[in-house]
């Protein structure tokens, strides 16, 4: 469906993008996840025009729209801000693309009513101003727009970020319905990991520039490629070298110049399992969230986070003496990467 | 193909409009200023002979030096005194709790619609030697001195009350952007209101107060219709008066103008160059992140509470005193007006509409009729001609000066580094008095010499029509500047993105996009504009030409041929209804400007279905009505 091939883009001396390589497949929700400053949102301008590569193809449909001005390249996009035009109404701002496009006036309102009852707009929302809807009607009316002209691809720009957590997670299922229902080809730009694994086909972890990884959600959080791959997605321990040579006098075969990591979930408290690894220690603090929590206990060696499930089993207290068991198997390790650790 | 031809057209309208700023800046600001710099210098003597430091020794010796301690002796007591009165007003009606507040507050924004030479013939009529007041004084006490109000006495006191506008805009907003935790903070701990006010809230003022410090300074230094029509020599009367002397009555007038324009100028820049390094200090900004509103200080000692409303209220009285008798009075008779009584039993609308004759004694002791010699504002030829001429004007050179600023704010906003002279240049006349500018286009324009203008004498005849629109255009330029690239910095960069992302070009996301948003501010410039222009006196009097009257010239000209042969019967009337009209021409703009401009598309749709439903249940009364008439 769309294809970026070597992408290169500078601005001044600086290279913001290096050799970027990713293909797009039709009807895929496709997610661009990483931290502030990686080339994720400059990737997403390179792909919707604003921005000319200074090397490199972007092809769609196999053709390759490289010089393609912004206005002609059918693709449509949902700003993080929104971008509604502040001086029109609802319906205009929806209508505007179809105006542009020259389009009988009956056969956009036709068109504006369709898109909006999709969303679920109304009609009166349609007559007021984009001031006088809430955040998340807003998003709609941006997605409206965007959907309106029947673009190719739809690129959506964190949209999710200047909303409350409780609407986030409420509008982030019904953006993933409203996907599903329209099948159309989406691009999603976004820092927020937890979102990009519940709404995406596959992701690519950008970093300073460069694609960490591209695989389905699955792939990048369980076998994450890298070391900052596996720092960034989801909460994670690094053993300490102690740890790995106590792990390896139990017969665990793990370099010792590599780093190794075990997520909070694949550590357990005070597990019967035989085939686990186990270490004693003390509570050192726990976090109650509810649905789940999380304790810091103090091994011989290091300190690490655990996650237990709220089952209804008594939770353990500060100070508490417990044993942790994990899997060797479930260790992944990795050849060091400079400013891996700091992604968070 | 299509690149290319873009790329093609885009260089043209870039080489075009640079041509237009360079012709702008070069023709219209930089040359003619520095032609009058340069004339200090080119004084030739009586036998012809040049030299360039006659007019530096004439000021060193003369009296010429006079004009600029009278300037720097009225701007240094202005300082003062129209600090103490703005800063009280605004205290008065924002921080205090004073009882009636909201109509002190109106009476104190009275000089925002009304200002200038409306103004001070205004306070003439009051306080002239045979002022209303003046009268009703002396008749109360007859050992008083009738020409109490003139010179520098009458000019301060004037100018005081006249030149707190700037307060009641900038430092009531400032002191309504207090957060009022601070406040509660301090009163918390312990601080009365007095020392609250001194400790916490002042400081925070300290900024305004500094900029409207140094603006009132130029103001006072720059002062025009006032000096001029009270009596006063100070540096702007003098230089249009020796702008229209000739050598033939005192030695080498011109030069002298333009070093006393020099002269302002080097103040002005001086004090604008301290105020920009003070503001690029930056301010103090409130650090909360909640602001709570300013709640209004109850004055506890009720000795000080009943002495603050007695000053409030005083104050009150000398605002709305000249309004209220202009109004009256320009509903009055011209025998009225002349007696200085209010004739309760008579009221007309001659000064306004409509015209009379006079029937008046001879010397022969017979009575001669002069027909129409009284007429209305709208039914006199001379008044009705500079209204037209300040309209026409005005209007062109505002939309004008609009005009300009849009079209390079929105190539400053596209080429920040290129776009930085551009703003310089258009900031330029900012630096320079008002006076000199005009005084710069009349003296260097008077020749048929400037090969740029095509050898056209621009002063002669009807042509300094067009010199006077230039002028206004230019002096307006920076406020535009700044208010209109305020605008532009609320347009969200992504909303152009998105317009382009949408299918459309430049020029559709200008018009459809970037200029709604941006419109009501262009609106509102161009209406405050239009608003000084109207009234404006220094500029059209320092051009001094027959072919562009202005309204205020005329206004001017009423105090003076009053009733002169039985001419001009009613000037004193038609010259209250004027003020009248400039009034509610002030008042309207503003209410359009803050009051219905100001509201964003929701407020407008808002009171759209309000009118609506009003309109329908109107109608519904109506349509219940000829039901039951019908029944």
């Amino acid at each position: 469906m769309i294809n970026l091939k070597d992408i290169v883009v500078k601005f001044g001396d600086f290279t913001a993008l290096h050799d970027i390589n990713i293909e797009v497949k039709e009807g895929e929700f496709f997610t661009f996840l990483g931290p502030s400053g990686c080339g994720k949102t400059t990737t997403l301008r390179t792909i919707t025009g604003f921005i000319e590569p200074a090397e490199g193809s972007v092809i769609m449909k196999g053709e390759d729209i490289t010089h393609v001005p912004i206005e002609k390249r059918n693709i449509g996009i949902v700003f993080q801000s929104y971008a509604l035009f502040p001086t029109m109404t609802v319906y205009d701002n929806i209508a505007f693309g179809l105006k542009i496009k020259k389009l009988k006036k009956d056969e956009i309102d036709k068109k504006v009513r369709d898109i909006a009852k999709k969303v679920d707009l109304t009609d009166d929302q349609l007559q007021k101003a984009v001031s006088q809807l809430s955040g998340g009607q807003q998003q709609r009316v941006a997605i409206a727009r965007a959907l309106v002209t029947e673009p190719a691809i739809i690129c959506l720009d964190e949209p999710l970020s200047n909303l409350d957590a409780k609407l986030r997670v409420q509008l982030r299922n019904e953006l993933k319905k409203m996907q599903k229902d329209f099948g159309i080809t989406s691009i999603y730009v976004t820092h927020d990991q937890e979102e990009a694994l519940t709404l995406s086909d596959r992701i690519a972890v950008f970093n300073k520039g460069f694609i960490e990884q591209i695989g389905n959600p699955n792939e990048i959080y369980n076998h994450s490629a890298t070391e900052f791959v596996c720092n960034f997605i989801g909460d994670i321990n690094r053993l300490e070298d102690a740890t790995v040579e106590e792990l390896n006098k139990r017969g665990a075969k793990l370099d010792p110049k590599k780093h190794h990591y075990i997520r909070l979930e694949r550590i357990h408290v005070n597990s019967k399992d035989e085939n686990m690894e186990k270490f004693d220690g003390t509570v050192e603090s726990m976090e109650y969230y509810g649905l789940y929590i999380k304790y810091t206990i103090r091994l011989a060696t290091q300190t690490v986070k655990v996650i237990e499930k709220n089952d209804g089993s008594t939770p353990f207290g500060v100070g508490d003496n417990v044993s942790i068991a994990f899997l060797v198997s479930n260790i992944m390790s990795y050849v060091p990467q400079k400013g891996a650790t700091d992604a968070e | 193909m299509l690149n290319e031809k873009r790329f093609d057209s885009g260089k043209l309208l870039h080489l075009l409009g640079g041509f237009f700023f360079a012709y702008l800046f070069f023709g219209f600001m930089l040359l003619p200023c520095l032609n009058t710099l340069t004339s200090i210098f080119t004084v030739k003597t009586a036998s012809g002979e040049a030299d360039p430091w006659a007019v530096i020794r004439f000021f060193l010796s003369g009296s010429m030096k006079t004009f600029v301690w009278n300037s720097l002796k009225l701007a240094l007591c202005l300082v003062v005194t129209v600090n103490v009165v703005g800063i009280s007003i605004v205290l008065l009606t924002e921080y205090f709790d004073i009882k009636g507040a909201g109509i002190l507050r109106m009476g104190y924004m009275t000089t925002l619609i009304y200002s200038g030479v409306a103004l001070v013939t205004g306070y003439m009529f009051l306080y002239d030697s045979d002022g209303i007041i003046t009268t009703l004084l002396i008749n109360s006490f007859p050992d008083m001195n009738p020409n109490w109000f003139s010179g520098f006495r009458a000019v301060l006191f004037t100018m005081t009350f006249a030149c707190t506008s700037n307060h009641m805009l900038f430092l009531r907003n400032a002191i309504r952007g207090i957060d009022y935790n601070t406040v509660e903070a301090a009163r918390n701990m312990g601080a009365n209101p007095f020392k609250v006010l001194w400790k916490v809230v002042f400081p925070t003022l300290i900024p305004t107060m500094f900029s409207l410090t140094v603006m009132t300074f130029i103001t006072g230094l720059c002062a025009m219709s006032a000096p001029t029509l009270l009596g006063y020599d100070s540096i702007n009367p003098e230089i249009v008066r020796l702008a229209g002397s000739s050598v033939a009555d005192e030695s080498f007038p011109q030069a002298r103008a333009a070093l006393l324009s020099i002269i302002l100028a080097t103040f002005t820049i001086v004090l604008l160059t301290i105020l920009s390094s003070y503001e690029r200090k930056g301010h103090y900004l409130s650090v909360s992140k909640t602001k709570a509103k300013l709640q209004k200080q109850k004055i506890n000692n009720p000795v000080a509470n009943v002495l603050a409303h007695i000053y409030a209220y005083v104050l009150f009285v000398i605002y709305m005193t000249p309004v209220v008798m202009i109004i009256i009075f320009s509903f009055q008779t011209y025998s009225a007006i002349r007696l200085k009584t209010i004739d309760f039993s008579k009221w007309t609308l001659v000064n306004f509409i409509g015209q009379q004759d006079y029937e008046y004694l001879t010397a022969r002791g017979t009575y001669k009729t002069r027909v129409g010699s009284i007429s209305g504002v709208f039914s006199n030829a001379d008044t009705l001609g500079g209204i037209k001429m300040s309209f026409i004007f005005s209007a062109v050179a505002a939309i004008l000066a609009a005009v300009i600023v849009v079209v390079a704010c929105t190539y400053i906003f596209k080429h920040k580094k290129k776009g930085i002279a551009l703003e310089y240049s258009l900031l330029f006349p900012w630096l320079l008095p008002t006076i000199l500018i005009c005084y710069s286009y009349r003296v260097y324009f008077n020749s048929s010499e400037v090969w740029y203008v095509f050898g056209n004498n621009l002063y002669y005849g009807p042509n300094v029509r067009f010199l006077i629109i230039m002028a206004y255009t230019v002096v307006k330029l920076p406020f535009s500047l700044r208010m209109i690239k305020a605008a532009f910095y609320a347009i969200d960069e992504e909303l152009e993105d998105a317009a382009k992302n949408l299918g459309a070009s430049a020029l559709v996301t200008f018009l459809k996009v970037k200029l709604p948003i941006i419109l009501p501010s262009v609106l509102a410039v161009v209406a405050l504009n239009f608003n000084a222009l109207f009234t404006e006196y220094d500029m059209s009097a320092t051009f001094a030409s027959t072919y562009g009257t202005s309204y205020a010239m005329v206004i001017q000209a009423m105090c003076l041929e009053e009733g002169l042969y039985g001419y001009n019967v009613n000037a004193s009337g038609r010259r209250c209804a004027s003020t009248v009209f400039i009034m509610i021409v002030s008042g309207l703009i503003l209410y359009l400007v803050y009051g219905v401009g100001a509201r964003d598309l929701g407020e407008r749709l808002i009171a759209r279905d309000k009118r609506r439903k009003r309109i329908a249940r109107i109608k519904a009364l109506f349509g219940k009505k000829t039901d039951e008439v019908l029944a």
